[in-house]
């Protein structure tokens, strides 16, 4: 029950500083995936199962707010949640920048799932924020390996 | 067997969640731009929650705008007194030179129409892939909120349509500035037609005139036309800001819109059609 609560405002959290950036600093919703960082801190907490289906949640939830292809964000996030789980009980990710370099690799393979899905396979035109969007996996993996640094998200697996 | 399954169990459920999405993109092919059940679920879900969390933080922070609002209120009512004065004297020309055209009753009765079938609405979320894709609107089914109803922003400026999905409180708007959004158009002076599409980024194109066209410039004003049987004719779009030669037949004409998507906070949407109420 108390995980339950901890995702639903984690999902809060980042649906409310969506809302909010969006209005005050719109350029930086480009370089920040706040939806990425809830799934990813949830595996590592967890495991692959539980980041495969809130990266499922959260993906659907990211869908139904944007208007788009219904699942595209769901499918890249749900291998992200499902990789961030697995993974992070297979290596060490004490250090900042073991952690850093782990969250940017999990959000360039989501960037570019998404971005294939959607301009490939849907041939719907991504928007690239003027080139901003490319540097979306490194912006919020710096951010998230801060945020989870200091919330001391790795410790209780090592 | 139970043992395969009890070690494979995580790939068992990711393929299983994989297939199940995939089955949901895959439905919403037939239907092309109709959004699916499934989806209108997740967004009357979490819609509200939306809603609800802007609604919070803009009381609290209203709450403090209020306090600062109220040392310039003086000031702010003596602006506000002189700009209903101005829109006064308009309104009255207006109805002058409707009077042309209909009598004095029609033209009242005409106006309580129009007042009656404007809905105020906020926008409480923008697109969270493109914020220049889409909004969300406070407003929803309950209020009266059908599809392709016409949105405008504080001073008249075409801002977009609803689309689906509409919850009971709140609905989605499609802006101008989506790529995949097209609106009939024609230039203010000399009425060059064409379809106005968005690029996405806050930018939109003027489609469909010919490179051999000599009428259209840059800095003119931009009309929707209403030949695609959704807006309304006369609603103030956007202004050209730059043409240049396409190596196709049409130029390559790019469109500025009016409304401005960071100070986008009330929107005016039109509850029926002008040409039903006039």
């Amino acid at each position: 029950m108390r995980d339950f609560i901890k995702v639903c405002l984690g999902i809060i959290i980042a649906i409310f500083l969506y809302t909010s950036l969006s209005k005050f600093l719109p350029r930086l919703i480009y370089l920040l995936n706040l939806f990425s960082l809830v799934v990813i801190y949830f595996a590592i907490k967890k495991d692959e199962i539980f980041g495969a289906c809130l990266g499922a949640s959260c993906g659907l939830i990211q869908d139904s707010l944007s208007l788009g292809v219904f699942g595209v964000a769901g499918l890249s996030k749900t291998i992200t949640g499902f990789l961030a789980g697995y993974v992070s009980k297979k290596i060490d990710l004490l250090s900042f920048l073991r952690l850093f370099i782990f969250i940017f690799v999990l959000l360039s393979i989501e960037f570019i799932l998404w971005a294939l899905l959607s301009s490939l396979i849907f041939s719907e035109r991504i928007s690239l924020g003027k080139g901003l969007i490319l540097f979306q996996p490194l912006s919020t993996a710096f951010v998230g390996s801060l945020i989870f640094y200091m919330l001391g998200a790795t410790k209780i697996k090592t | 067997m139970t043992l395969f399954f009890k070690e494979k169990k995580s790939l068992i459920i990711l393929i299983a969640l994989i297939l199940a999405q995939f089955i949901l993109i895959s439905i919403q092919l037939p239907g092309g731009s109709e959004r699916n059940y499934f989806e209108k679920a997740v967004f009357s879900i979490f819609s509200p929650i939306q809603h609800g969390i802007v609604s919070f933080f803009r009381s609290i922070g209203n709450l403090w705008k209020n306090y600062f609002a109220l040392r310039h209120v003086q000031s702010q009512n003596q602006e506000m007194k002189e700009q209903i004065f101005f829109l006064r004297q308009e309104n009255n020309l207006l109805q002058n030179a409707l009077q042309k055209f209909r009598t004095e009753k029609e033209i009242q009765d005409g106006l309580l129409e129009v007042h009656k079938n404007i809905l105020l609405a906020e926008i409480i979320g923008l697109d969270v892939s493109n914020f220049f894709k889409s909004a969300i609107i406070n407003r929803g089914s309950i209020h009266g909120i059908r599809k392709d109803m016409v949105v405008l922003d504080e001073k008249g400026n075409l801002v977009g349509r609803v689309i689906s999905p509409i919850s009971l409180r709140e609905a989605r708007i499609q802006l101008i500035t989506d790529n995949e959004s097209g609106v009939g158009v024609f230039s203010q002076l000399k009425g060059v037609s064409g379809v106005l599409a968005g690029d996405g980024n806050g930018m939109c194109s003027f489609k469909y005139v010919l490179a051999t066209n000599k009428d259209i410039r840059e800095g003119e004003g931009v009309l929707t036309s209403g030949r695609e049987g959704i807006f309304p004719s006369g609603i103030k779009v956007g202004k050209i800001v730059s043409i240049a030669k396409d190596t196709s037949l049409f130029k390559e004409i790019k469109v500025e819109p009016y409304f401005d998507i960071r100070r986008l906070e009330r929107v005016a949407v039109i509850m029926k059609e002008p040409t039903e109420i006039f």
